[in-house]
């Protein structure tokens, strides 16, 4: 047992784990970020995919003791990014989803490769997203909705 | 929510979270045979998960920054073990100098994987499936290898015993990896996947510019990779390269053994091979 300090979201939220609880068991669990959903628990399907200090990694992969000190993002903490809501009305408009189990990882994920480089296209997107499975495969949708987000991330005044 | 089968929890252990090599490597000797070192942690917390294994004590390296660099020496490029497969691809001095890892990193899992992949984990499991050793054995690249009393250098061909089982002791991690002569060399690495994902074959190439010495690779199918060069293919690189591309991959093709399994049997496993070994020539030296 031990209390780490974390920043989920932009709030520090303090919180007691075990040292081999799992980051997202404690997002879930503990701290009631709820986006962040779980489907093979082995780093395949990245539905767990959070930002941690600013990159994408699979939570059911890494520890929450790792955590500690550092910043966490997920699918909530993007409500504040203009672009980010953005992107997410883009999902809607394009329909990209239809359980919408994998949209927190996919909305999470397409925001980080945009932020990087908004005029990804082609191979290089759908390279980039494949680290997120969608078992109702709503790919297209998806790929269409990020396209077309593309332009809020290369807009200077948002 | 709350799952009791092991599949969603990890064994109990101890975690420390050093943060210099040598603090790393006297946890390590303190705890011998009861610690691991963890840095991505794709195939450590998978491997704990499923209870294949279970240290007592976990050492995380991610807060060591001698881990992290990767720089131009005399002695070569050196990279830190625990660089990620993501900063290997965008390194400007790992595109330049080294290509074959440069490429072969994009292949560490995929894209969110590749921010936790880190290099010395991906060689070291020693699992047929690495793409990291295939790249490092063609440029000849040399391991640091620590413990708290010693140092060595071990040649990155001589690191995998057998599947699983690698020289190095359980007192022991790599703690760099340096490509030597890298600045003359040139390369690649291409690969070919089944419909699952499942790597069939990998082949690496690197050539080193000033003395000519052509060296390839074919990893992943077998326990350890198959390493040739001019000696054991019998054929010195010259300039009608672009004729004898389909010599070369057939000598080649010849001195393979590869394992027959549910995924591909032995005879198509070579062929795949050759036919890879062909691509990484042409796309080298151009030819058909
Ligand atoms: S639950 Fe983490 S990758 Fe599937
Ligand atoms: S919408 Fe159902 S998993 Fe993607």
């Amino acid at each position: 047992m031990r209390t780490i300090a974390i920043t989920v979201n932009g709030i520090s939220r303090e919180v007691t784990i075990e040292e081999n609880e799992l980051l997202l068991n404690v997002l879930r669990d503990k701290l009631g970020v709820t986006s962040v959903k779980a489907a093979c628990w082995r780093g395949e399907c990245g539905l767990c995919t959070v930002l941690l200090n600013g990159l994408p990694v699979k939570s059911c992969m890494t520890l929450a003791v790792e955590a500690e000190g550092k910043e966490v993002v997920t699918a909530e903490g993007l409500y504040t990014d203009e672009r980010a809501r953005k992107l997410q009305e883009s999902f809607v408009e394009h329909g990209a989803m239809q359980c919408g189990f994998c949209t927190p990882a996919f909305v999470v994920t397409s925001h980080y490769v945009l932020s990087k480089n908004p005029e990804i296209d082609g191979d290089d997107l759908k390279k980039e997203l494949s680290g997120v499975i969608c078992r109702c495969g709503t790919y297209y949708q998806i790929y269409d909705a990020v396209m077309d987000a593309r332009k809020h991330y290369r807009d200077k005044n948002i | 929510m709350s799952f009791i089968t092991p599949y969603f929890t990890l064994p109990k252990f101890t975690y420390y979270k050093p943060d210099s090599i040598s603090e790393a490597l006297s946890l390590l000797k303190q705890h011998n045979g009861k610690a691991r070192v963890l840095a991505g942690g794709v195939m450590l917390v998978n491997m704990m998960k499923e209870r294949i294994a279970l240290p007592e004590y976990v050492i995380d390296l991610k807060g060591i920054r001698e881990l992290k660099g990767i720089n131009v020496t005399e002695s070569g490029v050196e990279i830190g073990s625990t660089v990620t497969a993501s900063e290997l691809q965008q390194s400007d001095i790992i595109k330049k100098f080294c290509q074959p890892l440069a490429k072969a990193a994009s292949y560490m899992g995929d894209k969110i994987l590749q921010n936790s992949v880190t290099i010395g984990g991906n060689i070291s499991i020693g699992m047929p499936s690495t793409d990291g050793l295939p790249a490092l054995m063609s440029m000849g690249a040399l391991l640091e290898v620590r413990s708290a009393d010693s140092a060595r250098m071990l040649p990155s061909s001589d690191l995998v015993v057998n599947i699983g089982r690698t020289n190095l002791r359980s007192d022991e991690m790599i703690t760099k990896i340096i490509v030597p002569n890298a600045a003359e060399s040139r390369g690649t690495y291409v690969k070919f996947l089944n419909a699952s994902e499942i790597a069939i074959a990998t082949v690496a190439v690197s050539l080193m510019l000033v003395q000519k010495k052509l060296r390839i690779v074919v990893g992943a199918i077998s326990a350890k990779p198959y390493y040739f060069d001019e000696s054991s293919i019998g054929w010195r690189w010259d300039e009608n390269i672009k004729e004898n591309i389909k010599t070369v991959a057939d000598a080649i093709g010849s001195n393979l053994k590869p394992i027959s399994d549910a995924v591909a049997g032995s005879e198509y496993r070579r062929e795949v091979s050759k036919i890879l070994v062909a691509r990484a020539l042409k796309e080298l030296f151009g030819g058909t």
